[in-house]
């Protein structure tokens, strides 16, 4: 079984997000861009499915995004078989610094797919720049596959796939899933393993990143940004203001108003 | 003859009287097997060692040979932390010795001086006599004597008065069970060999004696000639005395040859290991860690250990002083450092297929040390994971080892085969993903490093950009712990007011990696040090002080390795000397207060006065805590620690201290290390002292002390 998992790197939100000058973006300087974490959800998923069924892991991402080798390095050194990054061209051009949209990054990837068909894609069920879960989704309708999101485990059953998917009120069922197939995973069945440093950089020496260029077709999306806003206090939140101590006792102050605290 | 040499020749015994040519060919025979049982013993030993790594030790070797020497023939090392039975170790060490002598001078007499003679001038000659042999058995009688009493000594505190730490019980009891029956059975055969060796020596003189019909001589074995004289005085004659003596000639041989067979299958092998243990230890393996093994991270085989660590294992002698100290033991966590290093040791010995008499720890269902050797992880399966990431590296049990065992490198290595694996807690794998995106473990963005500088109301220089005396090399806890950035902000200006001429490497900065090569992320340290050794080097600075322990640390013993050689002072060096110097001035406190010795200020690396001489300069009353200065306990975040889960502990390291704080009745317990300040603020929260008692940064007690000069800069034009 070979299983295709398409990474992307995204701003590590501990960082102050600016925007660019004219407001369309976000301003990717000075950022440091870390793998998206339901990306390392459906690649830990993937490697479990290798450790109990010697299934192929690929790990698979595109060159535009910041950080990508160290993304697809770490893939490696966690025990994906193969690292694969794609360079795009397109009438349009390349992306620039404002990013892929993911209607784009399926069209890539699925460009990708079809020259190299995988059994299973698996691939984070959403994204902090793709909260909407498209991606997913969207590669399934591309390839014309079958498709489930929300996926919190993907265990092989002879020739398909067993997925349990999440409903709220943490309900799940149990799908049997033909292949091939795409699903967006929610979470692994356990947490995504530690890469050690010096594995990563093994990987790195070794090299071993296989560069695969696709042609992007016509431009699909028709949207257009046309400003990005910062956040905005909404009224719903009270921020609380001032020092640690200042703070913890403004909680305290809280707790006590609404009797939760006695004394 | 003269009649001098007449009497001198009659000053003397015989050496095999009454055994007879026929007993002395089965005792030549005898000694030979014994022998031969020896010699294979120490080669089977000597074998296992040489499988091991290389070790570079002879620099070690050379450089302290004269105080190692000195440690081991006055037994400093065993007397240090308990005097009387270092005494009494003093005698036995020196009795063997003794004996061991007498025995080779007494071989080298009958065999060599008196066989050689004959051949060459046709009669048989000796030295054993007259005024010679008056010395030998004097020295030989008293030294032996007290040999035996220091061994009934050690036979009656083992037996009788029982010490806790002789006591075997395990850290962690394993889910199969265990006994360590044998363990005590094998320190009873030891001695009681030994004192039966001793016992029969005595009564054999004195049945000599007495066949002798006391000669005048004998006065000078004053003790052997006190058991003739009992003998006596019991109603036995002369011809019982040398009938009975050549029977219990016969037992003493015995038991003498079955003593020197046994020695290398047995703790008695201390006597050999240990010696060369003790010439061959370096405590700068733990401040400066050693790095892995070649080819792969961690160990995975018995040839991964280097033969220092193998000669570790049998060093042991299980005296329990690093049981009895280490901080995860004392805490309720499965850790002992002698369960480690016996664990280990029995399965080296198990897998090599080593022959040990007693001495071992039985489990039914073979797990742990009594695993077989395919498939057996030595990190997790000899040694449990939860084990391994229980050590502080405090480094108490290294310092602490009368024998010279290096237990702290050792885990680290083991702990570098579990990060290999991703065998790691969930909290250290998170502030590890953080330290290599960020650089730090506290998972904010590396450009808010030195955001806690924004609320002075001066600028700290930047030393990548001006030239300064001293680089502050803040650390990770001083610049991000919301908790711990005013007593950064405190000592930015006392340090400013004063005029010190310093700067920061501001986001150059990363986590120093202290803690993260101990937590056997060797590849996460490395990047860590290439980063800062590079933004060092970029920096213009003439000295570096830090604020953690753990970086004075790295920066001082770590990075030279690396190439990175600077002159690094801690904070609290730094004051000492701006407050001898005038350049910090302050009205007494007259504070009663207890300062904790951070491990790797004071244990580590020394710093022990500059502390005190602080608190003495602030006019405030020290009370010692009882374990005080390179004796400190840990305050259980060192090694990592402070970023896993200790809530299974029974009692936290550091509510341990603050209930020894408490005993002494003081107000405020000082600390000089930003993690102290964390785990010692919670401490006195979770036991409900911090009415009694507050966690004070020495920082913090400058500051409230200090006369500032009424205008502002005045102090400005003064440099350190």
């Amino acid at each position: 079984m070979r299983i295709v998992v398409p990474m992307r790197a995204v701003p590590d939100l501990v960082e102050e997000i600016e925007l660019t000058a004219d407001e369309t973006g976000i301003d990717r300087e000075y950022l440091t861009f870390v793998l998206s974490e339901w990306d390392a959800q459906a690649l830990e998923e993937a490697l479990l499915l290798k450790d109990s069924s010697g299934a192929e892991v690929v790990a698979v991402g595109l060159a535009d995004d910041p950080e990508i080798d160290q993304v697809l390095y770490t893939a490696l050194a966690k025990g994906a078989d193969a690292a694969v990054k794609i360079t795009y061209s397109s009438a349009a051009g390349s992306s620039g610094s404002a990013g892929l949209r993911t209607a784009d990054r399926a069209a890539v990837l699925a460009g990708y797919l079809a020259a190299q068909p995988a059994d299973l894609v698996m691939t984070g069920v959403q994204a902090a720049d793709d909260l909407d879960g498209q991606l997913p989704s969207a590669l399934a309708v591309l390839l014309d596959l079958p498709h489930v999101s929300v996926a919190v485990s993907v265990e092989e059953a002879a020739g398909s796939v067993t997925v349990r998917q999440e409903f709220a009120a943490g309900i799940s069922h149990e799908l049997q899933v033909q292949l091939p197939a795409v699903i967006g995973v929610q979470s692994a069945r356990q947490a995504p393993r530690y890469a050690p440093i010096t594995r990563i950089r093994q990987a790195m020496q070794a090299g071993g990143l296989r560069e695969v260029t696709v042609t992007l077709p016509p431009a699909r999306s028709t949207l257009i940004v046309r400003r990005m806003h910062r956040p905005e206090e909404t009224g719903h939140a009270e921020m609380l203001a001032g020092s640690a101590g200042e703070v913890a006792d403004q909680i305290l102050g809280l707790l006590r108003a609404r009797g939760l605290v006695k004394g | 003859m003269t009649g001098l040499d007449l009497m001198a020749a009659a000053v003397s015994r015989p050496v095999f009287e009454g055994i007879g040519p026929a007993g002395k060919a089965i005792f030549y025979a005898a000694a030979a097997i014994s022998t031969v049982l020896f010699a294979w013993g120490v080669w089977l030993r000597v074998r296992k060692y040489r499988m091991g790594r290389a070790a570079e030790r002879w620099p070690i070797i050379k450089s302290a040979l004269a105080s190692r020497l000195r440690t081991l023939t006055s037994g400093s090392s065993v007397a240090k932390s308990n005097l009387t039975t270092g005494i009494a170790h003093f005698f036995i060490f020196w009795g063997f010795v003794a004996a061991f002598l007498a025995t080779v001078i007494l071989t080298i007499d009958t065999d060599i001086v008196r066989k050689v003679s004959e051949l060459i001038v046709g009669h048989e000659d000796s030295f054993f006599h007259g005024t010679f042999f008056i010395v030998f058995t004097f020295v030989v009688d008293t030294m032996g004597f007290a040999f035996l009493v220091a061994l009934i000594y050690m036979a009656v505190r083992r037996g009788v008065r029982r010490p806790w730490r002789l006591g075997y019980g395990r850290a962690a009891v394993p889910v199969g069970g265990y006994s360590r029956k044998r363990l005590v059975e094998g320190d009873w055969l030891f001695l009681g060999l030994l004192i039966a060796i001793l016992l029969t020596a005595y009564l054999l003189t004195g049945l000599r004696i007495l066949g002798q019909h006391m000669p005048w001589f004998t006065v000078f074995s004053p003790f052997g000639r006190t058991v003739a004289e009992l003998l006596s005085g019991l109603g036995m004659t002369s011809d019982q005395a040398v009938t009975a003596h050549t029977t219990l000639w016969w037992v003493h041989a015995a038991l003498a040859l079955c003593f020197v067979a046994y020695i290398p299958y047995s703790k008695a092998m201390h006597m050999l290991a240990d010696a060369v243990n003790v010439l061959a230890s370096d405590r700068s393996t733990t401040l400066s860690l050693p790095a892995p093994a070649a080819g792969h991270a961690g160990y995975q085989e018995i040839s991964d250990f280097t033969w220092k660590e193998l000669l570790d294992f049998d060093a042991c002698t299980k005296c329990g002083r690093c049981h009895e100290v280490c901080p995860a033991r004392a805490g309720g966590a499965p850790l002992s450092p002698r369960d480690l290093i016996l664990d280990l040791r029995q399965w080296v010995d198990t897998a090599t297929g080593g022959f040990t008499l007693l001495d071992r720890e039985q489990r039914p269902d073979r797990t742990g040390p009594l695993a077989k050797s395919e498939g057996v992880k030595i990190a997790g399966d000899v040694i449990d994971a939860a084990t391994l990431w229980s050590c502080t590296t405090c480094m108490h049990c290294v310092d602490v080892c009368p024998v010279g065992i290096e237990h702290v490198p050792t885990i680290v290595q083991l702990r570098r085969s579990l990060v290999d694996e991703g065998t790691i807690d969930a909290t250290l794998q998170s502030a590890l993903q953080n330290l290599a995106t960020q650089g730090n473990s506290f998972g904010k963005s590396a450009r808010m490093r030195a955001r806690w500088t924004r609320e002075l109301d001066f600028e700290i220089p930047d030393a990548r950009k001006q030239p300064v005396k001293y680089l502050w090399f803040v650390g990770d806890f001083a610049s991000f712990d919301e908790r711990l950035q005013e007593n950064s902000r405190v000592l930015a200006r006392i340090l400013h007011d004063a005029g010190v001429d310093f700067g920061l490497l501001y986001e150059s900065e990363h986590n120093s990696g202290n803690d993260v090569r101990r937590a056997g992320e060797e590849g996460l340290f490395e990047m860590l040090a290439e980063h800062n050794i590079e933004a060092l080097q970029g920096a213009q600075f003439e000295e570096i002080f830090t604020t953690d322990p753990h970086t004075l640390n790295a920066l001082s013993n770590e990075y030279p390795r690396l190439g990175a050689r600077y002159k690094v002072w801690h904070y609290t060096e730094l004051l000492a000397q701006l407050l001898e110097s005038g350049q910090i001035s302050v009205r007494p406190l007259g504070y009663r207060v207890t300062y904790h010795d951070p491990c790797y200020l004071a244990r580590y690396n020394g710093v022990l006065d500059a502390p005190r001489r602080i608190v003495r300069a602030l006019g405030c009353e020290l009370v010692e805590m009882p374990r005080n200065g390179a004796d400190t306990f840990c305050c259980g975040a060192g090694g990592g620690r402070i970023w896993m889960d200790d809530s299974l502990l029974a009692e936290r390291p550091s509510e341990s201290r603050i209930a020894e704080a408490l005993r002494l009745d003081v107000g405020q317990f000082v600390v000089a290390c930003p993690k102290d300040v964390t785990m010692f603020s919670d401490a006195v929260k979770t036991t409900r002292a911090d009415d009694r008692l507050s966690v004070r940064d020495i920082t913090v007690l400058i500051d409230e002390a200090m006369t500032r000069p009424t205008e502002p800069g005045k102090r400005e034009e003064l440099t350190v």
